[in-house]
């Protein structure tokens, strides 16, 4: 069946026309940008691992193994079971460090650029088979489709289509690992035209050739049991070889390597695919028997033709034709590209700028974009080549098992790599180069030479030698490989860097790097020195570029910042050239001081690593991180100001109470040598650590504009059994307890002047009980008015005088009074009139005008001369607080059982601060010297003792300043109620 | 991380067993879909895991 030329021009132009359409609407925006990030698009692109293979080469398995086939997909299928296990520990270490290759992997785990290039040449020898198989099945299905006489240079033409389009949307970025949307869409796309065409096919075969998933069990059980019975079946052994090769094939191939790790993607999105890359390659799978018993049904010839391109003559229809066509179409070239594009990023880093390192490039971005384009170009056509020149002799199984055979060595470096950090540099590369031989020599020469395969068979497996050659090259290369990398890992000696860095692949340990110091010593001299290496635009930009990502500030000097910076600069270079250039420009340009002494492991690293791993700890692990977790947070939220420094003085720890007394977070200071800390603290914690003693009490620092009192004490962290050592330093705030000190000894002293008043009130009553008796005497000598009014105002100030004077003692005694007076109606408004008279005699505030607007015939139960004090200090406040023309309102009214007394004035006021300790004894607004901090105290215990309460309002509702004093007398006291002593609990 | 240890045990479970996947090719009577049931329900129960994981973890 052949449907001309011009028809197939059209429809493979067509179609990759359509897929230049199907990128250019993504880059273009045309695509919801969502849709286009979707784990879906994320699986279909994985999906790619369905090459060529996938659609004729199955079909030739099939023909020849039966359900054998299925070991293709089932392999990959148990790969993505593993995820969590498997691929999620690669993807982490890729994408911590941008490695971008299988190669950039090794080169990074095994601590040498000649690692890097070894696994770049033996990726390049095993694909070109594969390369070669997906040419030969395009160049085959195009002869089928058109029967034209020059299917090479037709198939040429696609190769040159295909390679434009890789070079256009694949070699955007400088960074191997930079997302690149358009490539996963457009591989996605094409995932679902195999995916579509090839279930067509199968709905065909089980439609459209028989009626029916019953009607083709029935011919397989009758008429067509004897085409099955002809199938040879894998024996168990090749089956599970086979098994073990595809599932190593899943992420050690370039292009799966590539699709999986490099395209930068979450977990969560890999885990996803954990079920969904299965279910894909479920649907792949299921029309291949179909296709091939509907074929067989057919009558189709198998004997000379084999079975890989069966779909073509599924029918004479134009369209199944097509649809076989468009499969195998999409398959190569999804397939051709990432693998050019993976491969070509390889040769890039591993070979080209190991043999030539890019230093002081003038454009070095652009330089290596358009290496890599040419790179592109050639492994597609080196892969044409190959077709013309090898793979053009040899059928599909053969070609692809050469090239899945050939990856797989690399599967036991790669599970070392990952899960036993013993394996050395040594071991992997002796178990590699074994396999490698026994590969190239059984498998790889042969395909080129058309010799007999040489195969080793090692004493003991002799009775193998029957066996398919495939089969025995992966036995032996494969287990000589394991032995060889354990025996030599356990021979040889590992160097310190390849420890570190086995210890930063392993899947259960954490990297436990030093806290060395740089030579540079911030973001701005990163950049001087990096631009010796890299050109000073370039330099500038990467800087910056790590900066940024970090959040860090280019002149922060800490040291813990600055080899996280390092970290960075080193792991965005790998992903720019690769691993082994990136470390060696770092290790030469970006060096570390190895003059300082005591630096041990970077603590705040490694559990900010921790922390990151927390979800993969399990059992006893779990339980220590849960525990190191709670004392860390003990620690951190201790409500005492507290910090660590290592022996080398740099600061691990500082915990929230610091931070909110410092006003410095954490993760601004962590990190930063104690010398380098913002004043005060650095000096103050130097000076703590050096003194003999191993406290510092109440020292004076300057703290936010405002004195604070701080004690410190301190303690050495060494122990015999750990190399970790340090100091810890622990900071109390003691203002407050230094203030209640002053407070207490003021109180002390006024205490003592309060007894001295007593003793001097004790000693005036005497020489007042004189005067007063003299100003009686003095009304009985004379009738003169003038002297009589004299003589009763003095009776009358004597009389208050040694009232005032009772309840001075009073207060001294506890603030009871001892007067021993009943209670009796008093008239608030005189009470208020005579403490306005007195107020009057006193010189200071004579320009405040006073009101008295109590009515005349409120009366509360009480002690007038009690009350009378009461209304003296308020007033006598309210003048005080007053301006020169101010005025003081006293105004009073009944509600319900009480009478309210307000004292009103429009002062500067009550600071907020001190409202809450004006009844205290000693709190005074007034200046040093005119207050004693005793009045409002005195009315307070007053007020209490005539069942009363007081409030402020300052400032009064509606008023912008001044005060206002509630007082709430009762209107009447019951019977019993004790009437002379305050109730000492109010 | 125990949900892990299960799909270890499958997979490895799953490739000593699975040459029996193949007796069901030229077997009369055996349905010739079998081993697409058997695949579907390991996905099926892989789909399980993984929500009980996402629910392990957060």
């Amino acid at each position: 069946m052949s449907t001309g030329l011009g028809n197939l021009l059209a429809l493979g132009i067509g179609y990759l026309l359509l897929l230049f359409l199907c990128a250019l609407a993504v880059e273009r925006g045309w695509i919801p940008r969502h849709f286009v990030r979707h784990p879906a698009i994320y699986t279909l692109a994985l999906g790619v691992y369905a090459s060529a293979w996938a659609i004729y080469g199955s079909l030739e398995l099939a023909g020849r193994a039966g359900f054998g086939y299925l070991a293709y997909y089932l392999g990959v299928a148990g790969a993505f079971l593993l995820a969590p296990v498997l691929l999620v520990p690669i993807q982490r270490l890729t994408h911590t460090y941008q490695l971008a290759s299988l190669a950039d992997l090794f080169a990074f785990r095994f601590r040498s650029r000649w690692v890097g290039a070894f696994i770049t040449l033996v990726s390049l020898l095993a694909v070109l088979p594969l390369l070669g198989l997906q040419v030969q099945t395009l160049s085959n299905a195009i002869l089928r489709l058109s029967g034209t006489d020059a299917p090479a240079l037709l198939t040429l033409g696609f190769c040159c289509l295909i390679a434009l389009f890789a070079i256009l949307f694949g070699a955007r970025h400088t960074r191997l690992h930079d997302r690149h949307d358009t490539l996963l869409a457009t591989i996605a796309f094409e995932s679902v035209v195999k995916l579509v065409a090839m279930l067509a096919l199968g709905a065909f075969a089980l439609f459209g050739i028989f009626d029916g998933p019953a009607d083709l069990q029935a011919w397989l059980d009758g008429p067509g049991h004897a085409a099955q019975a002809e199938t040879r079946h894998l024996d168990p052994a090749q089956w599970r070889t086979l098994l073990l090769l595809f599932f190593g094939a899943s992420f050690l191939m370039p292009h799966m390597f590539h699709i999986a790790f490099a395209e930068t993607l979450s977990r969560q999105t890999l885990l996803q695919a954990s079920w969904a890359l299965p279910l894909f390659l479920l649907l792949m799978a299921l029309p291949v028997p179909l296709i091939l018993w509907g074929a067989q049904h057919q009558g189709v010839e198998t004997a000379t033709t084999g079975f890989a391109y069966l779909a073509f003559s599924l029918s004479t229809s134009w369209w199944v034709g097509a649809l076989a066509f468009l499969a195998g179409l999409a398959a190569a070239s999804g397939t051709m590209i990432i693998i050019s594009l993976a491969l070509s990023g390889m040769i890039l880093n591993h070979l080209v700028l190991v043999a030539h390192p890019p230093v002081a490039q003038p454009d070095l971005y652009r330089w290596l974009r358009w290496l890599r384009r040419a790179l592109i170009a050639a492994v597609i056509l080196g892969g044409w080549l190959f077709y013309r020149l090898v793979g053009i002799h040899h059928d599909l199984v053969t070609l692809g098992l050469v090239a899945f055979i050939g990856m797989a060595q690399c599967l036991p470096g790669m599970l070392a790599l990952l899960y036993w950090p013993g394996a050395n540099r040594k071991g992997m590369v002796a178990g590699l180069s074994v396999g490698v031989l026994v590969w190239l020599a059984g498998l790889w020469v042969p395909l080129l030479t058309d010799q007999p395969a040489w195969i080793f068979l090692p004493p003991g497996l002799e009775v193998l030698a029957g066996e398919a050659e495939w089969y025995l090259v992966s036995l032996v290369s494969l287990s000589l490989n394991i032995l060889v990398l354990i025996l030599v890992s356990l021979a040889s000696r590992t160097s310190p860097g390849e420890r570190a860095a086995a210890e930063a692949c392993s899947v259960d340990a954490v990297i436990r790097p030093k806290r060395l110091p740089l030579v540079a010593a911030n973001g701005t001299d990163f950049k001087r020195h990096l631009a010796r290496a890299l050109g000073e635009e370039v330099a500038h930009r990467e800087v910056d570029r790590a900066l940024s990502a970090l959040d860090l500030s280019p002149l922060d000097g800490r040291p813990y910042a600055l080899r996280r910076l390092r970290d960075r600069i080193q792991a965005n270079l790998s992903g720019v050239m690769g691993p082994s250039v990136a470390q060696d420009i770092v290790d030469r340009y970006l060096p570390y001081r190895h003059d300082v002494r005591g630096a041990t492991e970077d603590i705040h690293f490694v559990e900010s690593r921790l922390e990151a791993y927390r979800s993969r700890l399990t059992g006893l692990a779990r339980e220590l991180d849960g525990l190191r977790r709670y004392h860390r947070r003990t620690l951190t939220r201790l409500p005492v100001g507290l910090c660590a420094f290592g022996d080398d003085g740099e600061l691990l720890m500082w915990n929230d109470a610091l931070a909110d007394l410092s006003g410095f977070p954490g993760n601004a200071v962590v990190g930063a040598r104690r010398d380098s800390l913002p004043p005060p603290w650095g000096k103050l914690l130097s000076r703590v650590l050096a003194e003999p003693h191993d406290h510092l009490y109440k020292e004076p620092v300057e703290l936010d504009g405002g004195m604070r009192y701080l004690t410190l004490h301190k303690a050495g962290l060494h122990d015999d059994e750990d190399e970790r050592g340090g100091h810890v330093i622990l900071v109390e705030d003691h203002s407050e307890m230094k203030w209640l000190e002053d407070e207490l000894v003021h109180a002390a002293r006024l205490a003592s002047i309060g007894q001295l008043a007593a003793g001097v009130a004790h000693e005036i009553g005497n020489p007042i009980t004189g005067i007063s008796s003299l100003a009686q005497n003095l009304r009985y000598d004379t009738d003169d008015p003038q002297v009589l009014e004299t003589a009763g105002q003095i009776q009358q100030l004597t009389d208050r005088v040694s009232r005032i004077v009772g309840s001075l003692v009073g207060f001294a005694h506890g603030g009871r009074h001892v007067g021993g007076r009943a209670f009796a109606p008093v008239s608030i408004a005189a009470v208020t009139e005579e403490a306005l008279h007195l107020i009057h005699l006193a010189r200071s505030g004579e320009d405040v005008r006073y009101h008295n607007r109590c009515a005349a015939g409120l009366e509360v139960p009480g002690d007038d001369q009690r009350l009378l004090q009461v209304m003296v200090n308020l007033i006598g406040n309210a003048r005080d607080a007053s301006a020169p023309s101010g005025e003081v309102v006293i105004d009073a009214e009944a509600q319900e059982n009480w009478l309210h007394v307000t004292v009103t004035d429009d002062g500067h006021g009550i600071d907020a601060s001190m409202r809450d300790h004006l009844f205290e004894p000693f709190t005074t607004t007034k200046p040093p010297g005119e207050g004693t901090g005793l009045g409002l105290p005195l009315v307070y215990s007053i007020i209490a003792e005539h069942r009363g309460q007081i409030d402020i309002d300052s400032p009064p509702p509606g008023c912008r300043h001044g005060t206002r004093i509630h007082l709430w007398l009762p209107l009447n006291l019951e019977d019993g109620e004790r009437r002379h002593e305050p109730d000492p609990d109010r | 991380m125990y949900v892990y240890r299960i799909m270890l045990f499958l997979v490895f479970g799953g490739y000593l067993l699975s040459p029996l996947l193949m007796s069901g090719w030229a077997s009369p009577g055996v349905a010739w879909y079998r081993p697409f049931v058997i695949w579907g329900v390991l996905i099926a129960l892989t789909l399980w895991l993984e929500q009980k994981r996402r629910l392990d973890e957060r």
